[in-house]
């Protein structure tokens, strides 16, 4: 999904610095300190997570932190809500499947 | 009002009973509806029993939602059923930092 | 333990309010808030908010959020950040999440400002990613520069549904319905009709039948609904969209409360399960309070108000301040809070169909399930005068508490008057000079300068115009009405910026001299052939 690069009222977004991580193996970039779920988006990146009871797929729904949709398994550890975690240079974020990185069904 | 005499008829199966209510324990309409009709009257045991309101989120998302079908199943308006409680930790919280308290 | 005189927990406009408030009474004060940064919802808010000078009328959202910080740390509020308030416990202690560890605080009074959270209606495919609810849009492109998506469709039709509408389009996506399942718009008519102009179709008595996709959305299904919320066969009507806006409502967050034992109540005019508070906010359990959305839904005006007087209560309770000084502020804070709470929108009036407005004008009824004023409706308000030269016609056609446009105009040209839910009321003759003071400061965007003398056989319309690109002097293009119907050519002949105006430009435009009551938005002819394209 497109960034917004001049806004009518909030002008240019205030970003960090552009850094490299890797989702599912894939190198891709993202701005230091912006969620990691919307490095993804910017990455066209939709589905986060399958489900553990009908393996179906969540991505970005309150974006506050509160619904928890958008858990990853982030630098290992699993459930981290994307869309309140910062991006840091190297971070390893992976498809979570039910809760783990690997697939069970 | 929480009267299991009461007589709400039998579980009749509805055209939307797969609509996912608790998105984080994946709970459906057709669930919680049949749950009722197996005795659960209350939003407290509806939790218990189906897990609906125990996930992630905590309820955040379905709580609103499984009250009113609840209240519709058992034909009464949503503000005659009690809530759920509240009980802490009010956010999901692991064991390691419940562990670490500092008085 | 730490101890203070007075524990906030949420540092959104209520409970920066509070803390601020009663730091400046001299209590200490600590604010917890789980997020990462302060302010609640408010620093999404990228519009122009209502109200009087007092309210911070004309003042957009966000700017408002960053005075009310500013404030707080001066006033010597400590702010903890990262920090989940996890248990509401006897004897106003809390225990808190913080840096990996819990921790116990405990005080003499304690505020709960903990706001709302959104509602839901489950349809078929709503977990598909893609389906977001209205905050989330808000926070993509307001806080972190990236768009919800390209195409959109908005289910309610609140102020929520309606100004993240609005703001999708500011950030350059497009909205391509506005669907409500009731039968009338429920926010104001002026922040539809924002939204209509630009062409956007308003589907009322309808809902989504379902969302498509496999992985995440790519269409959904919207139809006609009856008096028994039933789908009428047959009225489906299909849209391309990637994206799918939820903003039905909002609901207090209230466990805290529940947790501590003070008295609830479910209460459908105020959202939902709240505590029952008295008029400085406090509950069952003495010293504590609770203060903004979280003791009933209103709007972020009246928890900042609410804040004060929860934040003014807990010191003067504590023996912080005297009657001689409590006792008018407590009365100036109240006149404050009821001015808000008057008007067509006023809590005692949800679900009430308004028929005349105060004066006596029958309502627009088709602002209210169109989103638009018709052209035989607009004459009738007293915004709507014709005359010679140039001159304000203020489309405000519903009692809102709100009059920046009265102060606006040097000239004297626009009367609201002591009651401010009164309609504006426009001089005839007016001494215009067509500075567009009034224009720029509407915050429903419902102020254009006509003038229908402009040249032989053509009238110039200027309007508020938000959005990227500028248009330029010199280029042509189509005017829209009311509807977003393209109904004429237009040049543009001016453009104004200032920084007097914050961000809202000012567009003249040239049209046809029948359709000066018609042309209310323009279109470049260059966004025309992209869109063909």
């Amino acid at each position: 999904m497109e960034r917004i690069t001049e806004h009518p009222i909030l002008g240019a977004p205030q970003k960090g610095s552009l850094v490299a991580f890797t989702f599912d193996g894939k190198k891709l970039q993202g701005y230091e300190g912006e969620p990691v779920a919307v490095a993804l988006k910017a990455s066209g990146v939709m589905i986060h997570r399958y489900t553990s009871r009908f393996h179906l797929p969540r991505g970005i729904f309150c974006a506050i932190g509160r619904c928890t949709d958008c858990v990853m398994v982030v630098d290992g550890k699993p459930n981290v809500r994307t869309c309140v975690t910062p991006l840091k240079e190297g971070m390893v974020v992976q498809t979570q499947y039910g809760c783990s990185e690997k697939k069970s069904w | 009002m929480n009267d299991r005499n009461k007589d709400i008829g039998a579980f009749v199966q509805g055209a939307d009973d797969n609509l996912i209510i608790c998105r984080c324990e994946e709970i459906t309409k057709g669930e919680i509806r049949k749950a009722v009709h197996e005795g659960m009257f209350t939003m407290p045991e509806i939790r218990r029993y189906l897990r609906c309101g125990m996930g992630l989120c905590q309820g955040q998302t379905c709580a609103k939602l499984a009250k009113g079908i609840v209240a519709s199943e058992l034909k009464v308006s949503p503000a005659e059923l009690e809530p759920a409680s509240s009980r802490s930790p009010a956010r999901p919280t692991e064991m390691s930092i419940l562990g670490n308290e500092i008085n | 333990m730490e101890r203070y005189n007075l524990i906030v927990v949420g540092a959104g406009p209520a409970g920066l309010s509070a803390a601020t408030e009663a730091a400046k009474n001299g209590m200490s004060v600590i604010v917890f808030d789980e997020n990462q940064k302060p302010g609640g919802q408010l620093f999404k808010q990228i519009h122009k908010f209502f109200g009087s000078k007092e309210h911070k009328a004309k003042i957009r959202g966000f700017k408002i959020g960053e005075q009310l910080l500013k404030e707080a740390n001066d006033s010597g509020v400590k702010v903890l950040l990262n920090a989940t308030v996890t248990g509401m416990f006897l004897n106003h202690e809390v225990t808190v999440n913080y840096e990996n560890a819990i921790h116990h605080y405990k005080a003499d009074s304690v505020i709960i400002a903990t706001g709302a959270s959104e509602n839901m209606v489950p349809f078929e495919g709503w977990t598909l990613p893609g389906v977001i609810g209205a905050g989330a849009a808000q926070t993509l492109m307001n806080l972190h520069g990236i768009k919800p998506g390209k195409k959109i469709l908005m289910l309610g039709s609140g102020n929520v549904g309606l100004v993240v509408s609005y703001q999708l389009m500011q950030a350059g996506c497009e909205v391509v319905a506005l669907v409500d399942a009731l039968p009338r718009i429920g926010g104001y008519g002026v922040h539809a009709a924002k939204v209509a102009r630009c062409g956007v179709p308003f589907y009322l008595s309808h809902t989504i039948v379902k969302a498509e996709g496999k992985d995440f959305v790519t269409g959904v299904v919207i139809g006609k609904i009856d008096d028994h919320f039933k789908i009428i066969a047959g009225t489906e009507e299909h849209f391309d969209v990637d994206t799918i806006c939820i903003a039905v409502g909002l609901s207090p967050m209230s466990q805290l409360l529940k947790m501590s034992g003070c008295k609830m109540e479910d209460n459908p005019k105020r959202g939902g399960q709240v505590p029952i508070v008295d008029e400085y906010g406090e509950t069952s359990v003495p010293n504590l309070f609770a203060a903004g959305d979280v003791s009933g839904i209103e709007e972020a005006s009246s928890a900042m108000i609410k804040g004060r007087i929860a934040g003014l209560r807990a010191s003067y309770k504590l023996g912080f301040c005297t009657d001689d000084f409590t006792l008018p502020k407590f009365t100036e804070y109240k006149n404050d809070l009821q001015s808000l709470r008057e008007g067509m929108f006023a809590p005692k009036n949800r679900g009430k169909l308004i028929e005349n407005t105060e004066e006596g004008i029958p309502i627009s009824m088709n602002l209210l399930t169109k989103g638009f004023i018709a052209d035989d409706e607009i004459e009738r308000f007293p915004g709507v005068t014709k005359q010679k030269g140039v001159h304000p016609v203020i489309e405000c056609t519903q009692n809102i508490p709100c009059n920046p446009c009265q102060d606006a105009c040097v000239k004297h040209c626009i009367t609201i008057g002591q009651h401010i839910t009164s309609l504006p009321i426009v001089k005839n003759p007016a001494p215009c000079t067509g500075c567009g003071m009034c224009v720029a400061s509407c915050s429903g965007q419902a102020i254009f300068l006509l003038n229908e003398d402009f040249a032989h056989g053509f009238a110039t319309v200027t309007l508020p115009y938000e959005f990227l690109p500028l248009p330029v002097k010199g280029e042509k293009g189509i005017a829209l009405d009311r509807s977003g119907k393209s109904v004429c050519s237009a040049e543009i002949v001016e453009v104004r910026a200032s920084p007097a105006f914050d961000h809202t430009n000012l567009l003249t435009m040239k049209v046809p001299l029948e359709y000066s009551m018609k042309a209310r938005f323009y279109k470049s002819n260059k966004s025309n052939e992209k869109k063909n394209n």
